[in-house]
């Protein structure tokens, strides 16, 4: 039972800044996902928590106290690291039973508790085993064991899955998400891979250059982007994002093409974002606007076209039956619910009535 | 021409120097362990006694016992404090900064001067006359400074060790720096988050993964200290008697002083046998197998 508060958390290496000024606040019991590309302070942001680096300035309470002069081991948190962290002398049962030997579990307890956590993360049969004899996937789940075999307060995963092949990381993302589901321990977890932000979170809190750039569900962050850093961050393929202008309430794109009706003020310069999923492919002339094809994909289970705009390429999701050849013109309807407008100086999102 | 011959060809010459310094004297000093080879006597060079000079050392010589066991204590004497205090000042000077970077350049410098001098330096600075010791002493410990360091025989001895010490630490602190950089990072954090304290954290983690370069640095410092020479030549010269007189300082004396060059390469034949059981070792761990 512990909620983590940040309060202004600040860390600088000279005039280098790694977290600037952040606040946040992590409920009981809560998954929170740290996104953002490499540089942009998550991992700087987990290691405060952990520890492990000391914060130029700000607050960090973990369950109601302040940790700030604490030493990792009295915070209470268990921590499992991107290049598994395991201690490569001592077999798979002493790795996982090293935190209950350190902390005085009675020794009859300990064989127990080891084997309970092993069975969790199904390792039951490789106890014996020094980490070098296993493979990426089997050292990662002796770091999560590692990590469950108490019960701390809070969790701390430092984009655990990022050494694992891709075949390999959707089985494990799976097990985090049933392991956290089964433990209901609060959960810091970085990444940069916006999937497992998605699937695995209760909310996602987008950092760049140290600053958090919106905390929220992965629907909000998905569908409700707080700016154009997010709105081009999160999804794949990302956000498409048109510039051009609003003029008696058309979005007109720059080069002049009116592409769709928009329910905002007039602007001089705005950029439109919209996902290739809310842009649907149709016949020529019977869409919004036309536009040539300037490249055709099949991905199998859907199409995607990109598609002449000006001298922009605006992406769209076609059907799995959908064939289109370079420069043929089709036309294309734009979903009115999800039209997003954002300021191109700031990047800042720019509500308008009736818009998403 | 082939290139089979040719590689042969190729490598002839260096076969040859090495073969006229190195294995050539090599095989004539094991010849001369079976005469009785005094310089001093001519023809005695082939006058072959099969293992008596052996046996001599064996039964018959308190001397050559009394050098094997200076060099005895001497070796894991050196051997143990050099790798300890090396190891504390490797913890102290490994992570980063500017100051410990510095720190780091200068402690090359007693690396970086011969043996032989290292024993003058502390010879002069031990001289109960005008020594920088006495000097020390006389300000600091009066009392001290009346002792005359040199004459006694456990106090010469520890002198040797101390030079010795100070002029290996820093080789092994910076093999050790080397040896700390490559243990990774995170399992030293993992076990901070799992709940040890530092002591825990470098006996359980952090000790045990230097293990093989702690191996590779005792073994290496043991060769070097069983064949200390020069330092001991120049700073006591074996004395006072044979407190301090080593095993290759012995073999310099029956050899060279006494010119029985005979013995002095049995005995000489005597120590090569810890070296090759050492040598073994040290390759063992350097070229392990992963």
């Amino acid at each position: 039972m512990a909620e983590v508060v940040l309060t202004n958390l600040t860390k600088r290496w000279g005039p280098a800044v790694g977290v600037d000024n952040q606040s946040l606040r992590v409920e009981d019991r809560e998954f929170l996902v740290l996104l953002g590309p490499s540089g942009c302070g998550k991992t700087t942001t987990m290691r405060m928590i952990a520890g492990l680096d000391e914060p130029t300035a700000g607050d960090i309470h973990i369950g109601g106290r302040r940790v700030n002069d604490d030493l990792p081991k009295d915070r209470d948190i268990a921590m499992v690291f991107q290049n598994y962290g395991l201690y490569p002398h001592m077999t798979v049962f002493d790795n996982i039973a090293y935190p209950l030997k350190v902390r005085g579990t009675p020794k009859s307890e300990i064989p127990k508790r080891v084997g309970r956590a092993a069975e969790q993360v199904e390792l039951t049969g490789f106890l014996d085993r020094k980490p070098k004899a296993l493979s990426g996937g089997q050292r990662q789940r002796v770091a999560l064991a590692r990590a469950i075999v108490r019960t701390p307060k809070v969790f701390l995963m430092d984009e655990p899955l990022s050494n694992l092949d891709a075949k390999l990381r959707v089985t494990m993302r799976g097990e985090i998400k049933r392991l956290s589901r089964e433990l209901r321990v609060t959960t810091i977890y970085v990444t940069h891979d916006q999937v497992e932000a998605m699937t695995l979170a209760d909310r996602v809190a987008v950092m760049k250059d140290g600053v958090i750039q919106q905390l929220g569900t992965p629907d909000e962050i998905y569908d409700d982007p707080a700016n154009m850093f997010v709105a081009g961050f999160i999804g794949s393929p990302a956000m498409n994002l048109i510039s051009g202008s609003v003029r008696g309430g058309v979005f007109l794109a720059d080069g002049g093409a009116a592409l769709v009706r928009i329910g905002a003020p007039d602007l001089d310069r705005a950029v439109l974002g919209v996902r290739a999923d809310d842009l649907r492919p149709v016949g020529k002339g019977t869409g919004d606007v036309d536009a040539a094809v300037h490249v055709f994909e099949n991905l199998g289970e859907s199409t995607l076209l990109t598609l002449r705009i000006g001298e922009q390429r605006v992406m769209a999701r076609g059907g799995r039956h959908e064939r289109k050849k370079p420069d043929e013109v089709v036309g294309v309807t734009f979903n009115a619910d999800h039209l997003h407008l954002f300021d191109p100086e700031s990047g800042a999102r720019v509500r308008f009535r009736g818009g998403g | 021409m082939r290139d089979d011959t040719l590689k042969y060809l190729l490598v002839l010459p260096a076969v040859l120097v090495v073969s006229a310094t190195a294995v050539w004297p090599l095989a004539e000093s094991l010849r001369l362990s079976f005469t009785v080879g005094r310089l001093n006597r001519p023809g005695s060079l082939d006058q072959y006694l099969g293992f008596e000079n052996f046996s001599w050392a064996f039964m018959e010589d308190p001397a050559f016992w009394n050098s094997v066991w200076v060099t005895a204590v001497y070796t894991v004497a050196t051997v143990g404090l050099t790798t300890v205090l090396a190891l504390g000042l490797a913890l102290l000077l490994a992570p980063e900064g500017r100051l410990r970077s510095t720190a780091r350049t200068l402690l090359i410098l007693p690396f970086a001067m011969s043996p032989a001098l290292i024993g003058v330096s502390f010879r002069f600075m031990f001289n109960p006359e005008f020594g920088l010791f006495d000097a020390f002493f006389g300000l600091m410990l009066p009392p001290l400074a009346e002792i005359s360091w040199l004459a006694n025989p456990t106090l010469a001895f520890a002198v040797c060790v101390m030079a010795d010490v100070w002029g290996w630490i820093p080789f092994l602190t910076l093999v050790l720096i080397g040896g700390l950089a490559a243990v990774p990072r995170e399992t030293i954090e993992a076990a901070r988050i799992d709940g040890a304290n530092a002591w825990r954290v470098f006996r359980d983690v952090t000790l045990p993964q230097m293990g093989p370069v702690l191996a590779v640095v005792v073994i290496l410092k043991t060769i070097f200290s069983l064949k200390t020479f020069d330092q001991i030549f120049m700073l006591t010269n074996g004395g006072p008697g044979t407190a301090t007189q080593t095993l290759s300082h012995y073999i310099y004396f029956n050899g060279m002083k006494y010119g029985q060059i005979g013995y002095a390469a049995s005995v000489a034949w005597l120590m090569v046998i810890p070296m090759i059981i050492l040598t073994y070792f040290y390759a063992k761990f350097v070229f392990r197998k992963e």
